[in-house]
């Protein structure tokens, strides 16, 4: 937390961005419910928001600073601070209108601690907002994701079809167990509830589906169905439609980590002005990843 | 009481097409006034504070054989439900069409008529009133009820002629909306962030909108926009300022005004863009009594304005508003 940036001229950051769509896309990707309390950290490497439910799930997005057309970082430290979520992305939303090339600037902190936001692309029209900002919780649950063993133990599908499994879990609900095995290399998704459900996913049988494997002993363990949802049902289309990979890694202690690649490339289409013919921008990524508790349950879950 | 009338295909048209789905937008049930010369489709010009929309049409740009006779000077009101108007006019018009419309050479075969009448509904021993559409194609006829309020009284209607009379005040200064479905996409997405929009105009041309609450603050400011009615021009340094230091400016000096209106009633006024009008001015009233959006309709294929129509709404003002 850093208050060095009011007493000197300069704010912590100011940053512009060209598609404000893949900032929301990434943004929305987390938001799994209504009200959600996220953390802002900023740093000379570029933003990190964080969101947290109930110390079993936190998602983190990580949006670099070469996404951004400018990036001008001057706070000492990493300032951190506190938006609601909702908001933020709804606000965002405001600045992407359809048809309409945005860009847009951000500013913290301003005189009175908010995060400024403002379009910059045209001189007849101006949107700006100001946003609220709270000094932030302590986060309550260290989320320290540590290998199992020594080589991880992880898998990349597609992730239309992770989500597709997920929400076909949703019928026997509750809880659904995860196992990996390396004879012959599978994974199965498995819900009990109201029924039983097992979805398996054979590496050899599906190697467009699931593209890579790494998995050296048997691995299994439960999680709660909520947070196993909450990490695709807000995926946004244009992951789907890039149908790119969904990396899962099982680590020490059965924590699940799934992370997306969300594009927030500049649309092709806007300013053919500017973009000298055949220069193609390189390829922006913003990093979504989840980390999911499992649910302690000693008969079911165990590390072979 | 007697009203009876021939739709147009412009007529059909303008109403299927435009404005009922406008309408409907503004309120499910709305007064039709019918006089002499007009048929005026009117919400809550009667009852308080929702948002006030004004359609007017001359009888020529709905009707032919336009005959109307009562005995409160020709002049008929009630109060009818827009959908289901919508959905006769469309279900009307798929028999009606079989021929072609009136094109269809003797256009006395295929006409759509409208008219007021009585009727014994099922189940009931009470006549109640409907405004019924009749038309035919090859094979087969169709009338269509659409069930209306009772006419209004004489001096309700005299109360509609009133409230009409002073919902035709025009503000001082108006400013041209650049882009309808910009402003909506912006205004639908703002919606979801508060429940108050704080509209500044400026006779510069400039339109501010803002958004504020405890959390945020969120606006959008237009210049340089197309000034009807009074104008001044703006100071050569307003350019390098923030859109509330300069919108505060002019108010003080006397160059702008703001009110607070509803969001969704904001909303709402620019869903009229159903009706596909050629543009749109929003302008606030003298006092600040409201905010008035007036649409304007060119004669097809000309930018003349076609004055046998005419769209425009008024919102109401919201009463705990007001530092200026």
């Amino acid at each position: 937390m850093s208050s060095s940036a009011v007493e000197t001229e300069s704010p912590d950051l100011v940053c512009e961005l060209d598609n404000v769509q893949g900032m929301v896309d990434a943004l929305t990707s987390v938001r799994w419910k209504r009200h959600q309390d996220a953390v802002l950290e900023l740093s000379e490497h570029g933003l990190i928001l964080i969101v947290e439910d109930t110390g079993c799930l936190q998602a983190k997005v990580y949006l670099q600073r070469e996404l951004f057309v400018r990036y001008e970082y001057s706070a000492t430290g990493r300032p951190r601070f506190g938006v609601s979520l909702g908001l933020f992305v709804d606000c965002l939303n405001t600045f992407c209108i359809p048809g309409h090339s945005s860009t847009i600037e951000f500013q913290y902190p301003g005189p009175d601690m908010q995060l400024l936001l403002k379009s910059t692309d045209s001189l007849s029209s101006c949107t700006y907002a100001e946003i609220r900002t709270r000094i932030p919780d302590t986060i309550s649950w260290d989320y320290n994701f540590e290998p199992a063993g020594s080589t991880p133990i992880s898998f990349t599908v597609k992730s239309s079809a992770l989500k597709e499994a997920i929400d076909d879990l949703e019928w026997p609900g509750s809880s659904i167990q995860i196992t990996m095995q390396p004879a012959p290399p599978s994974v199965t998704f498995k819900g009990e509830g109201h029924g039983d459900l097992q979805i398996d996913f054979m590496y050899y049988a599906n190697m467009d589906l699931l593209t890579a494997f790494n998995c050296d002993q048997v691995v299994s363990h439960r999680y709660k169905y909520k947070f196993l949802r909450a990490t695709t049902s807000n995926i946004p289309s244009s992951v789907i439609k890039d149908n790119r990979g969904s990396k899962l890694t099982i680590g020490r202690g059965g924590m699940l980590k799934v992370q997306h690649l969300v594009s927030v490339a500049k649309p092709s289409h806007s300013h053919p002005h500017v973009d000298s013919v055949g220069y193609q921008p390189p390829s922006r990524i913003a990093y979504i990843e989840f980390f999911v508790k499992p649910q302690v349950d000693e008969e079911n879950a165990y590390d072979s | 009481m007697k009203f009876k009338a021939f739709l147009t295909d412009h007529g059909v048209n303008l109403l299927e097409k435009r404005f009922l789905p406008a309408l409907d937008k503004m309120g499910k049930t709305c007064h039709l006034y019918l006089t002499r010369d007009h048929a005026i489709f009117l919400h809550n010009l009667l009852n308080g504070d929702g948002i006030q929309s004004i359609a007017q049409f001359q009888k020529e740009a709905l009707f032919e054989d336009y005959r109307i006779s009562s005995q409160n000077d020709d002049r008929i009101a009630f109060t009818i439900d827009l959908s289901l108007l919508h959905r006769a006019l469309r279900s009307i018009l798929t028999i009606y069409t079989e021929f072609g419309g009136s094109h269809s050479g003797d256009s006395a075969l295929n006409r759509l008529q409208i008219k007021l009448v009585k009727k014994l509904p099922p189940h009931s021993s009470q006549p109640m009133p409907f405004l019924t559409f009749e038309t035919k194609g090859y094979k087969s006829a169709v009338i269509q009820d659409v069930p209306i309020s009772k006419p209004l009284s004489r001096s309700d209607v005299l109360e509609l002629q009133s409230a009409l009379d002073m919902a035709q005040d025009l503000p001082q200064t108006l400013v041209q909306v650049p882009d309808m479905n910009q402003l909506q996409s912006f205004v639908d997405r703002m919606k979801h962030v508060g429940d108050v929009l704080n509209v500044s105009i400026t006779k510069y041309g400039d339109l501010h909108l803002q958004i504020s609450t405890s959390l945020i603050t969120l606006g959008a400011e237009f210049r340089k926009l197309k000034v009807v009615g009074e104008q001044a021009r703006a100071s050569p340094g307003d350019d390098n300022l923030t859109a509330q230091t300069r919108t505060r400016r002019a108010i003080d000096k006397g160059n702008a005004m703001s009110v607070q209106v509803s969001v969704k009633h904001f909303f709402k006024s620019i869903q009229c863009h159903l009706a596909k009008p050629d543009c749109a001015f929003y302008g606030i009233a003298q006092q600040g009594s409201c905010l008035t959006v007036v649409f304007q309709f060119f004669v097809p294929g000309t930018r003349q304005t076609d004055k046998s129509i005419s769209l425009h709404c008024r919102l109401p003002v919201l009463v705990d508003s007001g530092t200026n």
